[in-house]
């Protein structure tokens, strides 16, 4: 079933179309890799659909019910959905510990006054950190870290969320490779619990691996879908990247 | 008709002014992108440079006025010299520079008190026999009429350095994107550096203009600043043409707004000038 | 001993203005310049209550707070869609209103005259015009007003001040409400400064205008960086400092009209060394 849909979805930017009427259904409990050359629009299209930036005209429906035509950032949690960032934003100056507690903690102003910290909170802490190994560095400043422990700490928050649908913005990029395991088999993991993978990426390797549909955009527009073995042999395809 | 033509000759005046301080103010922030409380001081150092060197040193008004001009431009290099470009190296944050033009602010109006004494003085020879002209109705003092002309020839020789030449190019594409400019070669410390040099040297004329028509006081400089900045950004940040319609708007909006009530309400209704348009239109009226 | 127990009372005053400000820029990172608009409520509330009626000190004091919160809540509410250097513009430009409105009201304030005679607070028979009574109750309020600011950063909601700081974007995606956060740290900040306000004006027991400007906000300001943001205790050490430094200079022996501009001219040095060497200030964690 459709648990992400886009109708025409245009966002312009200076009057360049950085999404232009796209139009795309994202499958419940897949793992749907979005490829293209850079400027294709592909980190916009998250933005949109979390939130981050507000589209210009077009709809997204979510869970086939909600039709939205603007979705502010704080709302975009109750719709089942978190993300990370290309270029990693943590809350540099917390610690890692802080970077998690602070996302799962009460949401509500007031309440949170009087919330000081729950066991409950620092569980579910405790068991993302230590899926990406973070656990002994809950103490330091996330400035701190490595670039592969940022990224991994960035992942670590999305999965605190719970969610049902993770947007990662090229989650892979710069890692090596003990941490791409790691990235992949949260992924994987993710997939076995029904959730939904949105996974922007230029390594073609992984996307074969892992995705069992991409969407291949350029310039703001859907160039192909389907399954990766099929579209990645077309022409086109290749002579898009090509031509980047 | 009465009073009318006397306000629209008032609001225009103070427009004049509030230009100056906008073009000069807008210059440095295009190029630097933060707001540097310390460029009203340059006013009043201008003023009072020239306060000392005609009225203590006896010095001819036109060589004290070169001379007042001078010293906001050194000073104002300065101060982006020793302060401002150091932390720029260190890519230090907005708020970081703008705590450290609080700091020189603090400084140099401090000194100038401690120079000159708190208390308002005029830089005129003689108060109340200036030159007077009578345009429709109203009223205008010499100096006056000075100051509208200074407002025209700055912005006139501001639009032409800044789009006839080639260090006016390099100032446009610094305050477009600074990482590219140096990138494709311009020498960008320096054209800041030469930016304050102007932009202070147009903010000095300014303290020494305002001394002759009303007079100078170490506070002066905070206040003409940020009527400057309240111009800038109603008519447009960034945007020449947008600095001089703000300036006149905020200029026109303050004499017409304190026609009934008290002047002491000028600054409160700069003010709320500056937030309506910051809540309805916070990119200036020529910004879309 | 007498001095030092009128700078101990002063400085309580001022840790708590500092510790109430640091709440919002410290640790919510939003740069506000108005925080004396709010210690002017809650001073002229007490001022005019215990000169003009009957209501004592106390009801005065949660009085005053409850103004402080209604117009911390309108500002706080206009200046939510203001961002970064806009956003401290929009401060100044509150605090220029407000204070217009302490100066220009004058048959609420008396303006400039100012309004004397403000009584002691009664409680149990206590006599406070002994100043060492006075400063216990300072203290008490200054210990009250640093454990709720204590409470408040080491709750969810503060982590969650802390985390937009850092990124506003970011921890808005994972579902809090930013505004919301903002306003009512802003709103808590502000009712604080009032109770600083109040025990201001019983103390000093003659207020005017002219200590609730923009400058008297910068001051804050200055404490605040300079004991170290998003560091309680740092803000009350750079109260002491700041207290006690003109005290020093006292022993310099300027004479006493110089001396208040000696005492800026150090603050502006304090303020350009700290950005330029030690953003951090004496003991905070968070570098601007």
């Amino acid at each position: 079933m459709k648990i992400i849909e886009t109708k025409n979805l245009v966002k312009r930017f200076n009057g360049v179309h950085a999404v232009d009427r796209l139009s795309i259904e994202v499958e419940k409990g897949q793992i749907t890799g979005i490829i293209g050359p850079n400027g294709s629009g592909k980190t916009t299209l998250i933005n949109l659909l979390s939130g981050v930036l507000e589209m210009d005209s077009g709809e997204i429906i979510i869970d086939g019910a909600k039709k939205i035509t603007r979705i502010l950032p704080h709302q975009v949690s109750f719709y089942g959905i978190t993300r990370t960032f290309q270029n990693v934003r943590l809350f540099e100056q917390m610690t890692v510990l802080d970077n998690i507690l602070v996302v799962v903690t009460e949401r509500n102003v007031f309440s949170s006054l009087f919330e000081k910290h729950t066991e409950y909170h620092h569980k579910i802490a405790e068991e993302v950190l230590q899926k990406v190994g973070l656990w002994e560095k809950k103490n330091q400043l996330a400035v701190n870290l490595s670039y592969g422990q940022r990224k991994l700490l960035e992942i670590a928050r999305a999965l605190a969320m719970k969610a049902e649908v993770y947007l990662f913005d090229e989650p892979f990029a710069g890692l090596f490779l003990e941490m791409r395991k790691i990235v992949s088999i949260i992924i994987q993991e993710l997939k076995q619990e029904n959730k939904t993978v949105v996974l922007i990426e230029h390594d073609i390797g992984l996307i074969r691996e892992l995705c069992d549909h991409i969407f291949v955009m350029n310039e703001g527009k859907l160039l192909a879908e389907g399954k990766p073995e099929s579209v990645l042999e077309k022409r086109e395809i290749i002579e898009a990247y090509l031509g980047e | 008709m009465g009073i009318l033509p006397q306000l629209i000759l008032n609001s225009i005046i103070a427009g004049a002014i509030y230009t100056l301080v906008a073009l000069g103010f807008n210059l440095i922030y295009g190029a630097t992108k933060f707001f540097n409380l310390a460029h009203g001081i340059m006013a009043a150092i201008g003023g009072y440079a020239v306060f000392y060197f005609a009225k203590t040193l006896g010095l001819d008004v036109y060589v004290a006025i070169i001379l007042g001009v001078a010293l906001a431009c050194l000073v104002g290099f300065g101060l982006d010299k020793f302060i401002y470009l150091p932390l720029r190296r260190r890519k230090a944050s907005s708020m970081v520079l703008f705590v450290a033009s609080l700091g020189a602010m603090t400084v140099l109006q401090a000194i100038i008190a401690i120079l000159f004494s708190s208390q308002f003085k005029t830089l005129s020879q003689n108060v109340g026999t200036q030159k007077l002209f009578t345009i429709l109705g109203g009223v205008i003092t010499q100096t006056q009429l000075v100051i509208l002309l200074s407002a025209a020839l700055v912005m006139a020789g501001l639009v032409a350095l800044l789009y006839k030449t080639q260090f006016g190019k390099a100032v446009r594409a610094i305050s477009d994107d600074e990482e590219v400019a140096r990138i494709i070669g311009i020498n960008t410390n320096k054209i800041i550096g030469y930016v304050f040099f102007i932009g202070s040297a147009i903010a000095g004329l300014t303290g020494i203009l305002v001394g002759f028509d009303v007079g100078i006081e170490p506070k002066m400089g905070l206040s003409l600043l940020l009527k400057g900045v309240i111009a800038s950004i109603v008519g447009g940040v960034g945007n020449i043409y947008g600095g001089v319609l703000g300036a006149f708007l905020l200029g026109f909006v303050e004499n017409f707004g304190i026609w009934k009530i008290s002047g002491e309400w000028k600054d409160a209704i700069a003010f709320a000038l500056l937030i309506t348009f910051l809540i309805f239109r916070p990119r200036g009226i020529m910004n879309k | 001993m007498a001095y030092l127990i009128h700078l101990a009372i002063l400085f309580a005053i001022y840790a708590i203005l500092g510790v109430s400000l640091n709440l919002v820029v410290g640790y919510t990172g939003l740069l506000s310049v108005t925080h004396a608009a709010f210690y002017g409520v809650g001073a002229y509330t007490t001022a005019i209550l215990l000169t003009k009626s009957g209501v004592g000190f106390f009801s005065s004091l949660i009085l005053g707070m409850a103004i402080a919160v209604a117009v911390s809540f309108l500002i706080g509410v206009v200046l939510s869609k203001l961002k970064g250097d806009y956003y401290a513009l929009g401060t100044f430009g509150f605090n220029t209103i407000v204070f217009g409105v302490f100066l220009n009201w004058q048959n609420l304030t008396r303006g400039p005259l100012g309004i004397p005679g403000i009584s002691k607070p009664e409680l149990f028979g206590i006599n406070f015009a002994n100043n060492f009574n006075f400063l216990v109750l300072a203290l008490i309020f200054l210990v009250l007003m640093y454990f709720a600011s204590r409470f408040v950063v080491n709750s969810s909601f503060g982590r969650v001040l802390k985390a937009i700081r850092e990124d506003e974007t970011a921890i808005a995606v994972f579902g809090y409400n930013t505004l919301y956060f903002k306003l009512v740290i802003f709103v808590i900040s502000a009712a604080m400064a009032a109770v600083a306000g109040s025990l201001f004006a019983s103390y000093i027991t003659f207020i005017d205008s002219s200590s609730f400007q923009l400058t008297e906000s910068m001051f804050i300001l200055a404490i605040i960086i300079l004991g170290g943001l998003a560091n309680l205790r740092g803000s009350i050490l750079g109260a002491l400092f700041l207290i006690l430094l003109p005290e020093i200079l006292r022993f310099v022996g300027f004479p006493s009209d110089i001396e208040a501009q000696m005492r800026q001219v150090v603050y502006g040095i304090i303020l350009i060394l700290l950005m330029l060497y030690r953003p951090q200030g004496l003991i905070g964690e968070y570098k601007l």
